[in-house]
């Protein structure tokens, strides 16, 4: 007996999960490939090059695999809320919720897995394509290039795991449903306090304080030895970590904050409380573009510094030019690399934010009935986009240029006098941009659906 | 307890009048008439209940008549203002000023506070809360008994005081007219005796018009009016009526319909 679709309808309500799944993939495969392509030209196939690139590589991945995780618990948590008059039906009807909670995760794992084996296709073939292209140009020389790797498949199972263990954890709901409310007249408005974890809290502090005085002494040390850098990188990675262990008390706050600006007429100020409604959801939809922006932010303001810096040394005309057109590709190539996390983000924002408003069918019909004109049910839905991603993005350029002008620093901090700080005034308009495109593009599709909305049908009792 | 009611058209007007306005639905043999050539006219002041069985088409006269729904034919002038010579704007901004609304469920914004639910339809109109009806608003939350729940969310309330809440919200503005939506249809028996006591209330001693859908005739008992509705047409217009009155009245109705 298969109830595989039963709790979660059909699997295109999983539609972000398997795109997600899809792009890890294909940046995986991008990754693997064209670290073995470089790795078997370095010498004599599997070199240290190779690995060395790999182990790169495989922090990168794991950073688009940790957000991509992040953006899929919030889809299935999002599908299932909007869903739980269904499954308190089918609880009614006799389906234990462990059950129900096991065929989410089935259904998750089986998107996962066709997404993340068809990204991973699509991958090794592009970057065989472009190995192909190269050859011919004769960019690369002629060599016996690997085709594959056997990393793909530790990469497909990595990611189909990733994605089986966020449909578990985004289906945690489904336990918490009673079969009564299928028979309860009004909607049931799932309101899940945040728990507030003490050693969550704690923990978070102890990285985020602890980590960020060693990054501080990273910078200190920089002045006088290279050294810096190692123990400001353990500083960074310490305070991220706190920062990703205490998102949730953090981000919430920052929305909050952000959103007091967007006025005070009802259309905002329903917006502001729709967008920290549920501090989880908030917090899950958010964090990935906070560690997209964060990333793009500390290599564009790392770089920065370090050409800034390299232009106050004493150096001959010709090798000035030399270093910082190193610097210059360095940082476009980092970027590209890295931007695929915010790009991840992105996705899940988009379907968190229409999936959201989807289920507030029936308060838009009210808003409606009460005198909200068409377009002030457009503005509220903008500005909840705006309120979400303006926070994220703005929080995540302060984070960045933290990170990458004490990163610079202790790197660099003993051949240049004071602090410099990396203002990267291109990628910051960029990424501010980038940032105005997707709340256009995340509020566009669901003010439509609202606009849509008629309060007679919206507030129908069976609706 | 006096209300500072300013009227924003001629009162000696009915507040609605509709003249045969009717409602089709779907195509070709499939079509259905909802409201068959409705004629009828609210006055100003008066408590009316409008009844009938499930399907004849009572809740498609409030969507009609309070301009939430179009007619398919026919004319309805609610506040002084024909509805099919406004478009959607229009009709959105005669709501937010003229109606005031009560449904069944789901009647209040999740995340706002009782008190900012109430106090919704002056800021979507952009208008100040004078003195007189601050007085007024701090009056009603105080008769109803929501003084001390004011700044819960609705998800804190129970459905009583939910609905308390709405009718707040309705009498708040001081609109031409209230429409109410089965408004007891999810209440127990005290809350429900509350709540229609209140819209007698308010329609007595604060002049408040208000148009009820119902089928329940121990809710209608409590109006001045009563219309019955059947199969898309009015086919009864009474004064007040006991319960049982009205009971019989619907039972032969039932019974009495052609098969």
């Amino acid at each position: 007996m298969s109830h595989k679709n039963l709790a979660l309808g059909s699997l295109r309500e999983l539609g972000t999960v398997g795109l997600v799944a899809g792009l890890c993939g294909t940046y995986a495969a991008t990754l693997i490939m064209a670290s073995s392509i470089l790795g078997s030209l370095g010498g004599d196939g599997e070199g240290t090059v190779g690995l060395m690139l790999l182990t790169v590589a495989s922090v990168f991945i794991l950073i688009a695999l940790y957000v991509g995780a992040v953006v899929i618990v919030n889809a299935v948590d999002t599908v299932i809320s909007g869903r739980l008059r269904h499954i308190a039906l089918l609880r009614l009807l006799g389906a234990s919720a462990r059950s129900l909670r096991r065929s989410v995760m089935v259904g998750t794992a089986t998107v996962g897995a066709v997404g993340a084996a068809a990204g991973l296709v699509v991958g090794t073939l592009l970057t065989d394509a472009v190995r192909m292209v190269l050859v011919a140009r004769e960019t690369l020389p002629e060599a016996d290039y690997p085709v594959g790797s056997a990393l793909l498949i530790v990469a497909f199972v990595l990611i189909t795991l990733s994605a089986t263990a966020a449909g578990w954890l985004g289906s945690r709901v489904v336990l918490g449903v009673s079969p009564a409310t299928a028979l309860a007249g009004t909607t049931a408005y799932r309101r899940v306090p945040l728990r507030r974890s003490v050693w969550r809290g704690v923990l978070g502090v102890l990285f985020f304080v602890g980590g960020f005085a060693v990054l501080a002494l990273g910078a200190l040390v920089g002045e006088s030895s290279p050294a810096g850098f190692l123990i400001a990188f353990f500083g960074a990675a310490g305070s991220a970590t706190g920062l990703l262990i205490g998102a949730r008390f953090v981000i919430p706050r920052v929305v909050s904050t952000f959103s007091r600006l967007l006025g005070r007429d009802p259309s905002s100020r329903i917006a502001r409380r729709n967008a920290v409604l549920d501090p989880l959801r908030t917090t899950r939809s958010t964090m990935g573009l906070v560690i997209g922006v964060t990333l793009v932010t500390t290599f564009a303001s790392g770089m920065r510094a370090l050409s800034d810096s390299v232009t106050a040394w004493d150096l001959d005309p010709q090798s000035l030019v030399q270093a910082t057109q190193v610097l210059s590709v360095a940082t476009t190539v980092l970027i590209c690399i890295i931007v695929i996390s915010s790009v991840i983000a992105a996705v899940g924002f988009v379907s968190t934010m229409s999936l959201t408003v989807l289920q507030r069918h029936r308060e838009i019909g009210l808003l409606r009935a009460l005198g909200f004109t068409r377009s002030q049910v457009r503005t509220m839905i903008t500005k909840e986009s705006v309120a979400l991603s303006a926070s994220a993005v703005l929080f995540g350029i302060a984070l960045g240029l933290v990170y990458g002008t004490l990163g610079a620093q202790s790197l660099v901090g003993a051949m240049t006098p004071g602090v410099v700080w990396g203002m990267p005034l291109p990628a910051l308009v960029v990424i501010a941009f980038a940032g105005l495109v997707l709340v256009l593009v995340a509020s566009r599709g669901p003010a439509r659906r609202a606009v849509a909305v008629t309060p007679v049908e919206a507030l129908r009792i069976e609706a | 307890m006096t209300s500072p009611i300013s009227l924003q058209h001629n009162q000696t007007q009915p507040v609605l009048a509709m003249h045969r306005v009717s409602k089709l639905y779907g195509e070709g043999s499939g079509r259905v008439a909802a409201l068959d050539e409705v004629s009828v006219t609210i006055p100003r002041g008066g408590f009316t209940a409008i009844m009938g069985p499930s399907g004849s088409g009572k809740s498609t006269f409030m969507n009609v008549a309070a301009g939430l729904d179009d007619a398919t034919s026919g004319e309805v002038v609610l506040a002084g203002q024909p509805l099919s010579q406004l478009g959607d704007e229009g009709r959105t901004v005669l709501r937010r000023e003229q109606v005031g609304f009560v449904f069944q469920a789901f009647n209040l914004v999740p995340t706002l506070s009782a008190l900012e639910n109430i106090l919704l339809p002056f800021d979507l109109a952009g208008r100040q809360v004078s003195p007189d009806q601050r007085q007024w608003i701090d009056q009603l939350v105080h008769t109803l008994g929501l003084a001390e729940r004011i700044s819960h969310r609705p998800s804190e309330l129970s459905g009583g005081q939910q609905q308390r809440v709405a009718i707040a919200r309705a009498l708040a503005s001081q609109p031409a007219i209230i429409f109410a939506d089965e408004p007891t249809g999810n209440l127990d028996s005290r809350s429900s005796r509350e709540v229609l006591t209140l819209l007698r209330t308010a329609s007595r001693e604060y002049g408040q018009t208000i148009a009820m859908v119902s089928h329940d005739p121990v809710a209608a008992s409590y109006a001045d009016r009563i219309l019955v509705i059947a199969d898309g047409r009015i086919v009864g217009d009474h004064g007040p009526l006991t319960p049982q009155q009205i009971s019989d009245l619907l039972i032969g109705f039932e019974v009495g319909a052609p098969a």
